[in-house]
């Protein structure tokens, strides 16, 4: 039985928000929630400047496993979510072997079952993610995979977007894409601009972006089907989904913070661990994914968590591995960089309502009566990341050592508790 | 004087005046090679490993020659004959090469921005004997000096680069250093090896080969590096040459007599025709002299700041 003492709820859906209020949780779930609350038999947190929302939830988590787990294995993906306030995971397909059939969207639910943290399978849409063969989508959805992608590669034969836009109709599932054009963006290794241009590097142009995303709004509407567009990057892009959900198409769509912390200025030292898909764009390019963000044309924010070994990132640029690990750090780089652009509210839909509401998953509301699905954070506690906080296998992040705003305290899900004080 | 780094890692990463001060050290060491006894002490307790992780002939040659006539003790490595092909990393084949006690690390390596980061690793002193498609730096040098030779101060001169800019590191130090010391740079070549974003250097772009000779006071002429090319960015070199190559008769119709440079290997009949290649305005074999001047300078300032 824990009570928290004094904590200021942010759940849009709940009747408590934006009130301060005590709350007891007993067996994994909330048993009340009043003004003042007070029970000797309870473990009583009275914690400085404590939020409570519902718990966090990560598209497009890479988990290492099956295939890669001395990257990270499920135990520690998990983990590190817990710590970051993810309650929920959809991890990507891209594994060894693909989540690209039944049994292995097994395999993960399997693990899930003695979890806090949910994992939700993403099914691949093409075998072994080839971009040729369709799947066995309906099986895979009826095991428990929550939508169908590729994930980093991106969906590059129109037929098989279109198919399969066609094909999740009936159960009204949704394909993700990350769009990135593979014959303009080709030999790529960071944004093409200026930056680019004086290191001597093959660019990405934002045009690789944006061709393939207006390919995939095209089939959208030709289908009247429905897409996330996962991890925008460019100012374009934006202006494109603001227009098509202008028009009524079904789409939302994510970014991930290194793509609103960072422009291609950073890359002047060759620093691999800022080395990311997609790429690092330009100052005007963060400017409009924050307003994307405010306006609601991104509906959500994914921590494009990829787990990498020193051994793919302590190289020469063009050779290591794109990606960062961001579960454990993805509150606070929101909070510290977005703390002008969303208000704390906000922020939470991004990453707690947002992402379920677009997978069609159930809502975690906070209310007596209900699971205890919640995650406890400071907003505005400053700290330094350091070894101990990490709980992922992998270490590539570029905020190791460096001061961030916003700490997650606890979170509770499946009558689990993981405690971060 | 001294340069205000410890590394050649590009010419972005250094100063006019470091440019200055090598271009005035390498007519000394001009002068030194072209005396009977062709060799100075100056780097006699120093050991250079040249690490040649890419092909090469002149520079390795000219970066041995220029290092034999400091008196440093040299040693080889290419990665045809190296540990490279069983998997080791470039750090642990630079380290293991570093414990046997070498002062200074000259390196050809294939990937950009390589030299940065052995920089952040390493405590020897780097010289980039060119990184990718990314610099040159004392290829650029060269140049600058061999244009200096041959027109005077570069401030206000119009210098057109032709040829492959989009895989040339050449021109990218080139760049880097031609606008360091004043001078107008113009690149010219098929739009498809031209990078978009090239203007933002500082220089300005023109597709007319003609009009570009006759604005410029020296050409200098890359090489069309067909190995660099993944996919075609042009479709033959038949046709490259009509429209993009360099020969007498163009010369010839020019109204002024403009400098003609090629940082080699050339394609003859390719970027340039022979009779250019080997006519009077042509300084491609001074480059070449010049080379081994200018490297023995950078190695000796390079040096000189390891024993403060």
């Amino acid at each position: 039985m824990i009570l928290l003492k004094q904590v200021k709820i942010i759940d849009p859906n709940s009747p408590h928000n934006g009130k301060v209020v005590d709350v007891l949780i007993q067996r994994g779930k909330i048993v009340k929630i009043s003004k003042r609350i007070t029970n000797k038999k309870a473990e009583s947190w009275k914690l400085d400047n404590a939020y409570l929302s519902p718990g966090f939830m990560d598209i497009g988590t890479q988990v290492g496993d099956p295939g890669f787990e001395h990257k990270e294995d499920l135990s520690s993906a998990t983990a590190a979510a817990a710590a970051g306030g993810f309650t929920a995971i959809a991890c990507t397909p891209n594994t060894h072997p693909v989540v690209d059939a039944k049994a292995e969207v097994l395999y993960i639910r399997n693990y899930a079952q003695d979890s806090l943290v949910d994992l939700y399978p993403i099914g691949a849409v093409s075998k072994d993610c080839k971009g040729k063969e369709i799947t066995e989508i309906y099986d895979m959805q009826k095991a428990g995979a929550v939508a169908f992608s590729d994930g980093h590669h991106s969906i590059d034969n129109s037929g098989l977007m279109m198919r399969s836009l066609l094909y999740v109709k009936p159960f009204n599932g949704v394909i993700i894409n990350q769009p990135l054009d593979p014959d303009t963006s080709h030999g790529g290794e960071m944004h093409e601009g200026a930056v680019s241009t004086s290191l001597g590097m093959k660019g990405i142009p934002a045009l690789a972006e944006e061709l393939m995303l207006q390919r995939d709004l095209y089939l959208l509407e030709y289908t009247n089907s429905r897409l996330h567009v996962a991890n925008v990057s460019c100012s374009n892009s934006v202006h494109l989904i603001r227009q098509a959900k202008k028009n009524g198409l079904q789409v939302t769509a994510s970014v991930n913070p290194m793509n609103f912390i960072f422009d291609d200025t950073a890359l002047t030292g060759f620093d691999t661990h800022l080395k990311v898909m997609p790429p690092l764009r330009e100052k005007e390019d963060i400017k409009a994914l924050k307003k994307g963000l405010k306006d609601g044309t991104i509906d959500s924010i994914c921590s494009n968590h990829t787990p990498e070994d020193e051994e793919g990132k302590k190289l020469e640029f063009v050779y290591a591995k794109p990606g960062v690990i961001a579960l454990e750090t993805t509150l606070a780089t929101c909070r510290t960089y977005l703390e002008k652009t969303l208000t704390i509210e906000e922020l939470v839909i991004k990453l707690a309502i947002a992402p379920r509401q677009l997978l069609g998953l159930d809502m975690p509301v906070i209310a007596e009566g209900n699971e205890a699905n919640l995650c406890l954070f400071n907003p505005d506690k400053e700290w330094i990341l350091c070894e101990k906080d990490l709980h992922s296998k992998s270490r590539n992040t570029p905020f190791m050592g460096k001061q961030l705003k916003g700490k997650v305290l606890a979170t509770f899900n499946n009558g689990k508790a993981s405690k971060q004080f | 004087m001294q340069l205000s780094t410890k590394h050649l890692l590009g010419i972005k990463y250094i100063t006019r005046e470091d440019i200055q001060l090598i271009l005035d050290t390498a007519t000394q060491f001009k002068e030194v090679i072209n005396r009977p006894i062709k060799k100075v002490p100056s780097l006699r307790d120093v050991t250079v490993a040249n690490l040649f992780f890419e092909n090469s002939t002149r520079t390795r040659i000219s970066f041995e020659l220029a290092e034999k006539r400091l008196s440093a003790d040299t040693v080889n490595f290419s990665a045809s004959s190296s540990s490279v092909k069983k998997g080791e990393t470039l750090l642990d084949t630079v380290n293991n090469i570093l414990s046997m006690k070498v002062d200074m690390v000259v390196m050809r390596h294939p990937a950009p921005g390589a030299h940065v980061f052995l920089s952040h690793h390493i405590d020897a002193n780097i010289i980039n004997a060119g990184d990718g498609t990314h610099e040159h730096p004392t290829q650029a040098l060269l140049d600058a000096y061999s244009m200096r030779e041959a027109v005077g101060d570069l401030e206000g001169k119009n210098i057109a680069i032709f040829g492959d800019i989009l895989h040339s590191r050449v021109a990218l130090s080139n760049i880097f250093c031609l606008r360091k010391l004043g001078a107008n740079v113009r690149v010219c070549g098929p739009p498809t090896l031209i990078p978009r974003h090239i203007e933002s250097l500082g220089v300005s772009v023109s597709y007319d080969v003609k009009k570009t000779l006759q604005w410029c006071d020296v050409a200098n002429v890359l090489r069309i590096q067909l190995e660099r090319q993944d996919v075609k960015y042009f479709p033959s070199l038949r046709e490259y040459t009509q429209h993009f190559g360099i020969n007498k008769h163009l010369l010839d119709s020019l109204k002024k007599d403009i400098v003609i440079m090629h940082p080699g290997p050339i394609n003859r009949g390719v970027e340039l025709t022979s009779d250019v290649a080997d006519s009077k305005q042509s300084i491609i074999l001074q480059q070449v002299e010049n080379g081994v001047a200018v490297r023995m300078a950078v190695l000796y300032l390079l040096a000189e700041q390891r024993q403060v």
